[in-house]
């Protein structure tokens, strides 16, 4: 398998033979490395959330940041190398205000993603004497939520390889087939935002290694009047000991 | 543009012609360049029954004219023992300008009266030097000339009955002033019938 | 043998310097209505005391149901039209095709006036359309992009001539017991007539015709009359 590839896998904008760019198909290899992020949208509005891999008993979990605001009507989950998604975010909150500048109104969830992608791609050799920026493509995908008048809400997803798809329910990262798998099983257009809470965190504390609690998952919200939110770790404890009360009546009912 | 003294001072003001009468309105601002001096400075003169005249320009101009006009009038009225006609008073006001055409009074006149004779209503306008501009419609000088231009080319009818025509002069003129920095800080009507002239204080907003 | 201009040896020097601006008069105006807007100008072109065209139009459809008219310099005039129609192409391929919202397309505009802070396009431009709510919108701009919206502007060499009438006609300034209301098409109309034809008589580079562009939820209409040609 390596002697097949090793001829291609160097430059980065080299194709092989059989028309394949390795260094993006490693790239998207790396985002399924990353901690499990989840991304719901529903008619009220979008809810992402994210695993933290807490490390170390002697780790601040706060200064785990895998969920950021874009701007006041966008927010954003990673997975992968998420130091690579400081410029991807810097370039989108940089876009939503040049927009909101421009236009004096929201940018579209839909443009802000295009534009993030764009960015993604320039990996490649510098075009028109353009300074060549990056040495080689992202190394994390993005689960980007938000609310716009033209749209409503809106889920997309956005990896290394500058495509775009949008998405009702979508889960990146290491836990990303199993919890995906769920997702096509659970997810129907009538899920309130309350819902969707509990089956995110639901499938997290499946897919995850460690036991969920609020210091290892985090939850943030996009809707229509309170724009971008983070839940803080009490009102996501509380929705954890929610869900444990509806698995414990589940399994009485059972018995 | 500051150095222009024409526009120093501010100030403006309108005649209109209507049915058997006539009127003819200032503001009352005085200011230096955009400081405003007075709000009393009432820039229409009367020298007989019937003859109105009304000094736009370089404050300083329009106080000297006055003085000058009254001078030559009170003489007119013991040489000729009557009180001067409006028409009269206007070739006065333009031969007195002229007088001085290489240095002249910074001032654009309005004269407006009834001829005491035929009765008829009479305005004219001129320029600092003393050409006089006959019309049968309205006059207007100031700062506020181009706005009371389009004022009293959009609100003019011709043979407006007294009231009316204190209504039409009055709007002409308090929306000419709002639109000139130079020009309002309140106003004077003098609405001039055969036998009556009444003379009324506008109030206008003081910005 | 020497020319007859060899006796000329020291002509003082003579300096060339290039103006780039010229002012082609004209003069434009706004009134927005209820559930409509007009923007109405007048097709003379001069420079100095020549009138080089009786019918050049200067409102413009843009597109989206929104009309445009840069009034001054007409190369600046044209020039930020173009530009503006150029960027809201740009605005469609990357928004979906959306429709550029009237409040966009000012904020746009002010944007592309002051991109030119150091040398300005020479003109006083008006927009109008209809807002999100449909009701009718004006947005007036200086040379460098300052903006707001209004319910009417008189724009160009005649906008002082124009402007207190609108004050008065319009938003009803100095009658104390006229309450404010929406005026209606007809009278918006007539009040677009007579400012013209008062401007006209005037002023010496307003006339010829009279160009309305009317823009309802139906979309943008045009209607021309003749003015005086003197």
């Amino acid at each position: 398998m390596f002697l097949t590839r090793s001829e291609y896998d160097r430059g980065v904008s080299t194709f092989s033979p059989e028309g394949r760019l390795f260094q993006v198909e490693y790239s998207l290899q790396a985002i399924k490395l990353g901690s499990t992020a989840i991304g719901i949208a529903t008619s009220e509005g979008v809810i992402l959330g994210v695993e933290k891999r807490v490390t170390s008993p002697l780790l601040e979990s706060s200064s785990i940041e895998k969920i950021v605001e874009i701007d006041n009507h966008i927010g954003c989950a990673m997975s992968g190398l998420t130091a690579d998604a400081r410029s991807m975010i810097d370039h989108a909150r940089v876009a939503s205000l040049n927009h909101n500048l421009y236009y004096d109104e929201k940018i579209q969830v839909e443009t802000l993603t295009q534009s993030v992608c764009d960015l993604a791609l320039r990996f490649g050799e510098g075009v028109d004497g353009e300074e060549r920026l990056m040495s080689r493509p992202f190394g994390v995908a993005l689960l980007i939520a938000g609310y716009d008048d033209i749209n409503g809400p809106q889920l997309y997803h956005a990896d290394p390889s500058g495509t775009f798809y949008r998405y009702d329910a979508k889960a990146i990262g290491a836990g990303s087939e199993g919890a995906q798998a769920e997702l096509n099983n659970e997810y129907h257009k009538s899920l309130t935002l309350k819902d969707a809470e509990l089956l995110i965190l639901k499938i997290l504390k499946q897919v995850m290694e460690e036991k969920l609690d609020s210091n290892n998952a985090q939850l943030a919200s996009v809707t229509k009047d309170e724009g971008f939110r983070i839940y803080s770790d009490e009102e996501t404890g509380k929705i954890i000991q929610e869900l444990k009360d509806q698995e414990d009546d589940d399994i009485a009912e059972a018995s | 543009m500051s150095q222009d003294p024409s526009s120093i001072n501010g100030g403006s003001a309108v005649a209109m012609i209507g049915k058997d009468c006539l009127a003819i309105a200032c503001d009352l601002r005085l200011g230096s360049q955009s400081l405003g001096v007075s709000n009393d400075f009432e820039k229409i003169f009367n020298y007989g029954p019937n003859v109105f005249l009304a000094l736009c320009g370089l404050g300083t101009d329009v106080i000297t004219l006055n003085e000058v006009f009254r001078y030559k009038t009170n003489l007119y009225k013991y040489k000729e023992e009557r009180t001067i006609e409006p028409e009269t008073f206007a070739n006065l006001v333009s031969s007195s300008l002229y007088e001085r055409r290489f240095g002249p009074y910074f001032v654009s006149p309005i004269v407006g009266g009834i001829n005491s004779k035929t009765g008829k209503p009479f305005i004219c306008s001129f320029d600092l030097i003393g050409c006089i501009d006959f019309t049968k419609d309205f006059a207007v000088a100031g700062t506020a000339t181009d706005q009371l231009y389009g004022m009293c080319e959009s609100l003019y009818e011709p043979n407006l009955e007294p009231e009316d025509l204190f209504e039409t002069i009055s709007q002409a003129l308090l929306n000419a002033v709002d639109r000139d920095a130079l020009s309002g800080w309140g106003a004077v009507v003098y609405l001039i019938t055969k036998d009556k002239v009444v003379k009324r204080l506008l109030k206008t907003r003081q910005d | 043998m020497s020319s007859d201009y060899s006796n000329i040896k020291d002509s003082a020097p003579i300096e060339h310097r290039f103006n780039p601006y010229s002012d082609n008069g004209g003069t434009i105006l706004g009134i927005a209505g209820e559930d409509f807007a007009v923007l109405a100008g007048d097709t003379r072109h001069t420079t100095g005391y020549s009138i080089n065209s009786r019918y050049e139009p200067k409102v413009f459809d843009v597109g989206d149901n929104i009309i445009m008219s840069a009034n001054g310099f007409s190369a600046d005039g044209n020039s930020l039209i173009t530009n503006f129609k150029t960027n809201l192409q740009w605005y469609h391929f990357n928004n979906n095709e959306e429709k550029l919202k009237i409040s966009s397309a000012a904020r746009l505009i002010q944007h592309l006036l002051y991109g030119k802070r150091f040398f300005p396009y020479y003109v006083h431009t008006i927009i109008a359309g209809l807002d999100e709510n449909g009701k009718g919108a004006v947005y007036s701009f200086d040379p460098v992009g300052s903006y707001e919206r209004e319910q009417c502007r008189a724009g160009g060499a005649a906008a002082s001539l124009i402007m207190p009438f609108l004050d008065n006609q319009v938003n009803f300034k100095n009658q104390a017991n006229q309450p404010l209301r929406y005026l209606s098409l007809n009278e918006v109309l007539s009040l677009v007539k007579d400012a013209f034809s008062s401007a006209t008589e005037r002023h010496i580079h307003v006339g010829d015709y009279l160009e309305i562009l009317i823009v309802t939820k139906e979309g943008v209409r045009t209607e021309l009359y003749p003015l005086k040609r003197d």
